[in-house]
């Protein structure tokens, strides 16, 4: 069974004086459970749109778009934010770990909107922190973002997204801030992540990136041009 | 818990802004609690003065006439008539002593010394009505009222005046009237009182009323003013309405006359102080609005600044309402935090002005209803300004908070 389905998903942005912006133009795709997907395109080509609409951040303008066994279509800005919180986790290209949040709190965080008590709170974290392999957890975990590098933002914000255990792992260009060298954990992690059965996107430009993946879908000015299983 | 954690953090890391945002609010709270303090303060002072006059005293005066289109309202002379006098002490029940009194300002000598006193002619029950004490010598009595005697009670401040450290009993004052001076043989001296309402008997020179109108304060019958006792504090009401019951019959006209009692002017002082306080922490309370204007532009500008954090917050699953209570609790922590420092504020100062007006006899008394107020207050401006921010803080659109830099 498809853990998202998109079935013909249009956005359209209105700019204002009757200039509208197509950025998808019917899009339509299904993703299996436990796949590895890369969508990838150039900047433009609307795999940012994508993104926040299969991350129910933006709503489409027209299509249905099914996620683990739920029309995402009719639901309240409530509802979406439940929805978020515990069936997608999401990696940012610049980490976006809140700066006066120590490390631990930040990935206590989507647990706190989930309600989730302290103490199982702080042992789930610790628990993700070591499974993201950040280095002396017990130390690390309480320093804020900006005592961190940018590797170990990146894994500090991966652990966020998998607090809540989603069925989905949404990534925009997790490896476009980083050096070299960091960048190849962070996409040992994700695959790692992958073998163990999670559900992962990764948006990208970056076609070293893309070769990780299994699957990789092609956009090209709001449509799909590519879609080939690499694995 | 998490969210006043996280607000605390947050607030904590900008402490200047923090602080000074709390400003507006710690000064508003001071002003109100002062100002209703020292309110609070003058009405106990007040009180107390009038007070002194004895809760069952009852005064007669003269009514005004005039006073229109600009012109001052002269004191109606001649209304009041020793025959009155005669009325209430036969006729009202609840009046325990009353006394015609008849006062005028007189330039006294003694010796080489002359000053202007208030000469008081009235009978031996005035002492015991306003409460006078003695302090060297006797009191007049009925004997010298029967006699049209020329002795004379004489206040402190006079005394001192006059004679120095000198004991006054036995000497004799001159009280000059026309081209004439009238002997007087000083009988006794008062006790300090203290100004008594209408009354301040230590620059008074007290006389019998029969000598004062025979011989100084000729007013064909007429006399300056009725001084009464109800025979409790209980009935001084009752003893009031028979007095005017017994003058309006007579005179046919409310505006004549006036009664004062100590209870009516209690209720007319605390009216006008009542008011005088609420001007002063309505002022007061427009500084704390200010600052709370003040919180409204940092918590706007907070939640611009943080934009990013909220598309964030927004992603990993918070709710809009979850986004409005985190910036709601944080302005609510400046103005609860700030509301008690001014409560802490506001006794040190209370102290200082205490200190500094010692000489002014103003007095400064914290009131309980002012600190739940302003403390109420503050809870609310911080709920009522950081309701907007909040709101335009959870209306943000994920997608557009999130692409914020």
């Amino acid at each position: 069974m498809a853990l998202l389905e998109l079935r013909n998903v249009k956005k359209i942005y209105d700019m204002g004086r009757d200039i509208q912006v197509e950025a998808l133009k019917g899009v339509s795709f299904s993703i299996e459970e436990g796949s590895y997907t890369a969508i990838m395109g150039h900047s433009g080509s609307g795999k940012s749109t994508l993104l926040q609409i299969m991350g129910c951040l933006d709503r489409a303008t027209d299509g249905d778009i099914i996620i683990n066994g739920t029309a995402v279509k009719n639901m309240n800005d409530f509802q979406l934010a439940r929805f978020r919180n515990k069936t997608i986790g999401f990696v940012f290209q610049s980490f976006n770990l809140i700066g006066n949040l120590s490390a631990l709190e930040n990935i206590e965080l989507p647990m706190i909107y989930a309600g989730v008590p302290r103490v199982e709170r702080r042992k789930r974290a610790m628990e993700l922190l070591r499974i993201v392999g950040l280095e002396e957890p017990e130390e690390r975990g309480h320093h804020r973002p900006n005592q961190l590098s940018g590797g170990q933002q990146q894994r500090v914000a991966i652990a966020r997204a998998l607090a809540n255990d989603p069925a989905v792992i949404l990534a925009d260009e997790p490896t476009g801030n980083l050096a070299v060298n960091q960048w190849r954990r962070i996409l040992d992690i994700f695959k790692k992540l992958n073998e163990s059965g999670k559900t992962i996107i990764i948006v990208t430009h970056d076609p070293l990136v893309g070769e990780e993946a299994t699957r990789t879908i092609t956009l090209e000015d709001g449509s799909i041009v590519n879609d080939e299983r690499t694995r | 818990m998490e969210i006043l954690m996280e607000a605390f953090r947050s607030l904590g890391k900008d402490k200047v802004r923090t602080f000074l945002s709390m400003l507006g609010i710690v000064i508003g709270v001071i002003a109100v609690i002062v100002a209703i303090a020292i309110g609070a303060g003058t009405t106990k002072n007040v009180t107390a003065r009038i007070s002194s006059l004895g809760s069952n005293v009852i005064i007669v005066t003269p009514g005004f006439s005039g006073g229109f289109g600009g012109r001052t309202a002269a004191a109606l002379t001649n209304v009041l008539q020793e025959t009155d006098v005669q009325n209430i002490q036969n006729m009202a029940p609840d009046v325990a002593d009353v006394t015609p009194i008849l006062q005028k300002s007189f330039n006294v000598i003694y010796q080489a010394t002359n000053t202007v006193v208030s000469v008081f002619g009235a009978y031996p029950d005035a002492f015991s009505i306003l409460d006078l004490p003695i302090q060297y010598g006797r009191l007049i009595t009925t004997k010298d009222e029967q006699n049209y005697a020329n002795v004379a009670v004489i206040g402190n401040t006079i005394a001192t005046t006059l004679f120095g450290n000198q004991n006054p009993v036995g000497q004799t004052v001159y009280i000059t009237t026309g081209s004439f001076q009238v002997p007087f043989t000083i009988i006794g001296e008062l006790q300090e009182t203290g100004s008594k309402l209408t009354f301040n008997p230590d620059n008074m020179l007290m006389i019998p009323y029969t000598t004062a109108s025979v011989k100084l304060i000729q007013l064909n019958g007429g006399v300056s003013q009725i001084l009464a006792s109800a025979k409790s504090a209980n009935t001084a009401l009752d003893a009031a309405s028979e007095i005017n019951n017994i003058l309006y019959m007579r005179l046919q006209n409310a505006n004549q006359y006036r009664l004062i009692s100590q209870n009516q002017i209690l209720s007319t002082v605390s009216q006008t102080t009542d008011v005088l306080t609420l001007l002063l922490a309505s002022i007061a309370a427009i500084s704390m609005v200010v600052g709370g204007i003040g919180i409204m532009n940092i918590m706007l500008v907070s939640v611009t600044e943080r934009t990013k954090e909220i598309g964030v917050k927004m992603a990993m699953g918070a709710t809009r309402r979850r986004i409005m209570a985190e910036f709601l609790v944080e302005s609510m922590f400046i103005t609860i935090v700030a509301g008690a420092i001014g409560i802490g504020f506001s006794f040190l100062i209370a102290m200082i002005v205490t200190y500094l007006a010692s000489g002014l006899g103003l007095t400064v008394i914290i009131t309980w209803p002012s600190i739940v107020l302003s403390f109420g207050v503050s809870v609310a401006i911080g709920l009522f300004f950081g309701l907007y921010p909040a709101y335009m803080a959870s209306k943000k659109s994920p997608v557009e908070a999130l692409r914020y830099e």
